[in-house]
């Protein structure tokens, strides 16, 4: 099976972000960036596939800015056989979702795996986008995978707001993962060392017949600003009956949310 | 503005949603000539609420949409918004738009927009804000086009009124696409949860334990203060990894995001990542015994304290003052 595995570099989740001096884009010089953590459940079930159907093979692909080289050697360490970067700077989800439909045409995944989210931009967009670029069904955010490849199918089972889902799909399928699927792996330092031999194909938004202007973001920013901040709120440090009789006034009487 | 509502129902009661997302396009346009569709067993029974809540015309389809199969949905989506020429189409944020929303948008040569907190029009476009980077900042952005904007509305972000004259609610009948490709995902077994409890991200009022709880026996705690107030109730990572509560009931940036008008956090540290989940609700009490801790940061009322103490008596004082 041809298994096709998308991952974006983000910013860490502890990082503290702030805007830069244009008011209308992120100050992200000196910020650690991290494999989107939606998109290690993928690579790692992608592994698990590969191991359970011999003759397997992954192909990684991630489009973006520079940081992408970080998603690429990050799945070669884990043992992507093939990885392909799309040097794309400021692309939106659904200009990754272009890039990556156009850099897949070649290599014809039987599964594409992916994270339920980037918690970059958080649009849940990129995997229905994809399936739709290719023409192939969308599965989303699942927490356990089942892959018939003789039948041509998949079971995944996911939460939908409160009902749990069993949801068939027919190959080749667009498949996004979310935490509860696995336990990724870390790359081995034998897999860093054996990554440094492998080099990624670098490709461009032209050698890919798109033209770059068409992958930036339709909706133009005004600005980004850290949320807005709280004033100090009221603290209560009275005997536990007190405490209790004093948030119950304050939330019926003053707060009025109760 | 010519409007899409893509509404959502339980079995023919219709969701809070789909009131914030009348709300949010008149809102958006006084003058929207707003459509509604709602698909799936029960939906014919929502139409005359839709118009009541200011829908001209609403499309239902209940033949041929169960079970959900994401792309016949999306199908019926484009269809209908392809049909009305929406320039906008509204989802409430939550699992049905984040299975079909990219697809939507992309089939239509729109744009998405996810999980906005506000939208408004200035004659020249349409002004969304919404959260990224798990909350940590907020951006503003402009849209005008190619193609109709598709917007996910965070629940509880946008405020509800009831339009003085209700739309004409012309109903009718949409049928389910007939193409087998439309199939190629279908669900095939639901299991539905049994409890009683309003749904986590629609709850407006939310009460979360941490590690801190100690047992899943304790969590009771928890429950019992929710039932009183009938309040969803959630839990930090720490607490689902130690086992006390299940994923499903997980705030923060790798579980759901919430943003109820009251969130309590009881033994919650504060990680960035469990407030990236709930530091957008309007009232935030915190119970924490550290007087440092970081919940206490984006708390309205900051409760210094033991929860096995204060929880049980708070409890029983709500019980007391809601008789
Ligand atoms: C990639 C990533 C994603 C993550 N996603 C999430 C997420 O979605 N949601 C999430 O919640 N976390 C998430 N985390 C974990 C997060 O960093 C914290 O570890 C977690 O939120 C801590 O949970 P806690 O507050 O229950 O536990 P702790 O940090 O252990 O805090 C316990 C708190 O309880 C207080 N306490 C103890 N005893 C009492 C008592 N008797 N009465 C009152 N207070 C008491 C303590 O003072 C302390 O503040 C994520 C982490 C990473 C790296």
């Amino acid at each position: 099976m041809k298994i096709a595995v998308c991952l974006k570099p983000v910013p860490s989740t502890t990082a503290d972000l702030r805007p830069a001096a244009d008011g209308k884009s992120l100050q992200l010089s000196g910020v650690e960036m991290l494999v989107n953590p939606y998109d290690d459940y993928a690579f790692e079930a992608a592994l698990k596939l590969r191991e359970a159907l011999p003759g397997s093979s992954i192909l990684a692909v991630s489009a973006g800015g520079d940081d992408t080289a970080k998603c690429v050697l990050h799945a070669i360490a884990l043992g992507a056989d093939a990885a392909i970067q799309v040097k794309a700077p400021g692309i939106s989800a659904r200009g990754a979702a272009f890039a990556i439909a156009a850099a897949l045409k070649d290599f014809a995944p039987d599964l594409v795996l992916c994270g339920r989210q980037a918690i970059d931009d958080d649009q849940w967009e990129f995997p229905g986008a994809l399936g739709e670029l290719l023409n192939i069904p969308h599965v989303t955010a699942v927490q356990s995978l089942n892959v018939d490849v003789d039948g041509k199918k998949l079971t995944g089972k996911r939460r939908f707001n409160r009902d749990e889902q069993t949801i068939e799909a027919t190959l080749p399928a667009v498949v996004s993962c979310d935490k509860g699927l696995n336990d990724p792996r870390s790359p081995t330092l034998k897999g860093r060392l054996d990554a440094k031999k492998k080099t990624a194909t670098i490709k461009t938004p032209a050698d890919l017949g798109l033209d770059p202007a068409a992958l930036i973001s339709t909706i133009r920013i005004e600005t980004i600003a850290p949320p807005p901040q709280k004033s100090p709120g009221r603290i209560i440090t009275l005997p536990p009956t007190d405490a209790a009789r004093e948030v119950v006034r304050w939330l019926c009487d003053e707060a009025k949310v109760v | 503005m010519t409007i899409l509502l893509i509404a959502e129902h339980a079995g023919g009661t219709l969701k809070k949603s789909a009131h914030e997302l009348s709300s949010a396009a008149r809102a958006l346009d006084a003058g929207a000539t707003i459509h509604a569709l709602a698909l799936g067993a029960g939906a014919t029974s929502v139409a005359t609420e839709l118009a009541a809540w200011g829908a001209q015309a609403v499309r239902v389809g209940e033949e041929g949409f169960e079970p959900y199969a994401p792309l016949c949905w999306t199908c019926a989506v484009v269809d209908v918004a392809n049909a009305v020429k929406a320039d906008v189409i509204l989802f409430g944020a939550g699992a049905l738009s984040r299975d079909i929303a990219g697809r939507v948008a992309m089939r239509l040569g729109g744009t998405l927009a996810s999980d906005c907190m506000a939208l408004s029009a200035d004659g020249k476009g349409i002004k969304i804000v919404r959260p990224t980077h798990a909350g940590r900042v907020t951006t503003t952005g402009a849209f005008s086009g190619p193609g109709p904007l598709v917007a996910t509305l965070r629940a509880n972000a946008f405020a509800v009124l009831k339009p003085a004259q209700p739309g004409a609610g012309n109903v009718a009948n949409l049928n389910a696409p007939t193409d087998t490709a439309d199939l190629r995902a279908i669900v095939t077994a639901t299991v539905q949860s049994t409890g009683t409890r309003p749904e986590l991200s629609e709850a407006s009022i939310v009460i979360s334990g941490g590690r801190s709880l100690g047992s899943a026996e304790n969590f009771k705690l928890i429950y019992d203060l929710c039932d009183v107030l009938g309040a969803a109730p959630g839990a930090s990572r720490a607490a689902v990894d130690a086992g006390y509560a299940p994923h499903a009931m997980q705030v923060g940036q790798t579980g759901r995001t919430v943003n109820p008008a009251l969130y309590i956090a009881c033994g919650i540290s504060g990680a960035i990542q469990h407030l990236a989940g709930m530091r957008t609700s309007k009232t935030i009490v915190a119970i924490n015994k550290d007087p440092n801790a970081a919940i206490f940061n984006v708390a309205d009322l900051a409760v210094v304290g033991d929860l096995f103490q204060i929880l049980p008596a708070l409890t029983e004082e709500f019980r007391k003052a809601l008789k």
